[in-house]
């Protein structure tokens, strides 16, 4: 409008915006980056390519200043260290413990099965701790570090993103208010890749190439499906009863025993059950969890997020203006971040897909709590418990055979 | 061995050409996911990228960079400065006035919004080119901290004249620091690195389609680049290239269909990709293209 003043149109739009935010929008009211005062220093344990992402998330943060970095592989160490301003370089966590007090905070990104003795060390020495998913790699290294955080002072959040993540934190509220009654979920990972890192060093091999080791790997079901499986956890609030699973090699055959594809399937003492599909052995469709409700459907794939309804369910309002995209012969709602401020400016589509991977808002949720106390997005309780589902899981595939989940009291 | 992926609206491909079968797999994908981060990072069409985050905050605030992206933005404020202005990766709001849309092409990035403009959305986002002009100069780079800075409104980051090469340059180092001696890498044809010779031969031989002085280059440890302005349009017929110093597609290389390709040659992809692009928009070779650099137009031509 030229003169300034809101057409009908503009009006319903921004209304309905209004009401989308209400209903669909993930919240990201408190997704802003906090800006501690003085800032957060952070140390990172664990220099590879999932440290080189948390690093590129921390660098956006306003406020939070990564002050120290350790590897005990010094190839890995080097190379971080000439890519970030002004950290120092430790090779053993306890001397980055021991000499750089100041340190308040560290992220364990190191090889799953080391992450006990480090953050043991970390929250005994004071430090707030954020561990990556999943916690450990055996049942009983997971209870000792949910045992540890509950006897610290400090913060220790467990990496599992979905609960941290804006799309997801609105998808958990939609299920139950859209979806009505869950009929059954489905979840897959798929990637090429080998999951093999290069080592030019043939005594760094197995250390390199933990995932491979079947004495220490807990293969794609606890190293990847953990973190979606998380999300179904969330979302009924409840932990599966029984675990089936196989394994096979399909593609990468190279001497390995770790299986490159997996099936699994999750079942609920009221009788849902999650179907599970990963593979390293193709990449069509990439990392999704669709959540299959009675009045209708919720697809999730990280920084998107879509809510298509059932023919009779119930229509809202706000949906004749909410943006949808065609997936084959549905029509799917987008799940908008922002939308109120984006409807107010008549530009919901530029809203589609997250301003963050979801890696970053884990980490922001980190540091406002280290930094706030405010309550941490997802507990080493609650972390642990997700992954000792994996690494149940995980037993499932290699014994063949189905386990029982112990009831998590 | 030939491994590929899709990024940057193009298809990547390395081809390695010595080694131990795992090993070699194993270092070509990591050099494989070294151009996936970069297609994460630079793409400015996914809100969830650095270049999406650099152009929401870094007009507020100093965003720090890792050594890499500062690299990549020093270099490209240099050849914005040597080329007078020829190349200039705060041209988001000229592209987007041109008519382009993101690709729907990701590298394990999930779903990518395709935010394709219909003609009359196009004709209301284009501005006229004065007011479309958002410049380098804006973008302050401080070399004891490792931030970036935008000191004036409107710019926007647009790095994909630039990026492809960047991601070769980062993609070979990862194969070099594995020990990979010989290899091929390059991004939609038109970007290539190379690394060693292929085994028994002087050079890896790259033929140019078209009528070159020199129809085939030989490459060893360098690179290529190779930029004109028919190989994208817009729907609406507009080139790929923009001419920053005028504030549209009407340089001297994307006036008119058939415009002079060029093709240049250097130690990095990067350079060299930022550089074709400078010099198509010029339309000729000028002193300040940097030493070890070479450059050719197709027909021999330069104005």
């Amino acid at each position: 409008m030229s003169d300034g003043q809101p057409s009908r149109r503009d009006f319903m739009i921004q209304a309905a915006g209004a009401l989308t935010a209400y209903a669909v929008v993930p919240d990201l009211a408190g997704a802003t980056s906090p800006v501690p005062t003085p800032p957060l220093k952070v140390g990172l344990i664990g220099a590879g390519r999932q440290g080189r992402a948390i690093v590129a998330e921390l660098q956006k943060m306003a406020g939070v200043e990564l002050c120290a970095v350790c590897d005990t592989v010094a190839g890995r160490l080097d190379a971080m260290l000439g890519r970030v301003k002004g950290a120092e370089g430790f090779a053993d966590h306890r001397a980055l413990l021991g000499q750089r007090p100041d340190v308040a905070a560290l992220v364990v990104a190191t090889p799953t099965h080391l992450h006990r003795a480090i953050v043991d060390d970390a929250l005994g020495a004071g430090r707030h701790v954020y561990c990556e998913s999943p916690l450990a790699s055996t049942v009983d290294d997971c209870r000792a570090i949910a045992a540890a955080a509950s006897r610290a002072t400090t913060v220790c959040q467990a990496g599992f993103q979905g609960r941290s993540n804006p799309t997801y934190k609105r998808a958990q509220t939609l299920v139950r208010s859209e979806l009505r009654d869950l009929v059954s979920i489905e979840a897959r990972s798929h990637r090429k890749t080998s999951w093999r890192f290069p080592s030019s060093d043939p005594s760094l091999e197995r250390l390199v190439n933990w995932r491979l080791d079947p004495d220490v790997s807990t293969g794609l079901a606890g190293e990847v499906a953990a973190q979606q499986l998380d999300v179904a956890h969330w979302f009924s609030g409840t932990y599966p009863v029984r675990i089936e699973g196989r394994g096979e090699i399909r593609h990468h055959k190279d001497g390995r025993t770790v299986p490159d594809t997996i099936d699994l399937q999750l079942r609920w003492a009221d009788g849902l059950a999650l179907q599970y599909h990963a593979t390293l052995a193709n990449s069509y469709g990439a990392q999704t969890e669709t959540f299959y409700g009675v009045n209708g459907t919720i697809r999730l794939a990280w920084t998107h997020g879509w809510l298509f309804k059932e023919p009779d369910a119930p229509t809202q309002g706000w949906e004749v203006y909410a943006t949808r995209q065609q997936h084959f012969n549905s029509e799917g709602i987008v799940l908008i971040a922002n939308a109120t401020q984006l409807a107010a400016q008549g530009d919901l589509k530029a809203g589609i897909g997250l301003p963050h991977p979801s890696l970053y808002y884990a980490l922001e949720d980190f540091v406002r709590s280290a930094t706030t106390g405010a309550p941490v997005a997802c507990s080493a309780e609650e972390g642990a418990r997700a992954s000792i589902i994996g690494i149940l899981a995980n037993q499932a595939v290699i014994g063949r055979a189905p386990v029982d989940v112990p009831v998590f009291g | 061995m030939l491994l590929a992926t899709a990024a940057m609206g193009t298809r990547f491909e390395l081809t390695l050409a010595a080694g131990r079968s795992h090993d070699l797999r194993a270092a070509g994908e990591a050099a494989l996911e070294e151009i996936a981060i970069w297609h994460r990072r630079l793409s400015r069409f996914a809100p969830d990228s650095l270049v999406s985050h650099l152009n929401r905050e870094a007009h507020h605030r100093a965003v720090p960079l890792d050594a890499e992206t500062f690299a990549l933005f020093d270099d490209a404020l240099s050849v914005w400065r040597a080329s007078n202005g020829a190349f200039d990766i705060a041209c988001a709001p000229l592209v987007t006035a041109s008519g382009f849309a993101p690709s729907a092409t990701s590298a394990e990035s999930g779903p990518e919004p395709q935010r394709i403009p219909s003609p009359d959305t196009r004709m209301r986002a284009r501005p006229s080119p004065r007011s479309a002009r958002s410049t380098s100069d804006a973008i302050e780079l401080d070399r004891t901290r490792w931030t970036v800075k935008f000191t004036k409104p409107g710019v926007s980051l647009d790095l994909g004249a630039i990026g492809k090469g960047h991601a070769l340059d980062c993609a070979a180092a990862v194969l070099v620091a594995h020990g990979v001696t010989s290899a091929l890498l390059h991004g939609g044809t038109s970007s290539v690195v190379t690394i060693g010779a292929p085994p028994g031969a002087d050079g890896w031989r790259v033929a140019l389609a078209g009528n070159w002085d020199v129809g085939v280059l030989t490459l060893v440890n360098s690179a290529m680049a190779i930029s004109h302005t028919d190989s994208q349009r817009s729907a609406s017929g507009a080139s790929h290239i923009v001419d920053p110093r005028v504030g549209g597609a009407r340089g001297p290389a994307a006036s008119a269909v058939g415009a002079p390709r060029v093709v240049v040659t250097g130690p990095s992809a990067r350079l060299a990709d930022a550089w074709a692009t400078a010099l198509a928009v010029m339309g000729q070779i000028p002193d300040t293209l940097p030493a070890g650099y070479q450059a050719r137009f197709e027909n021999g031509h330069a104005t």
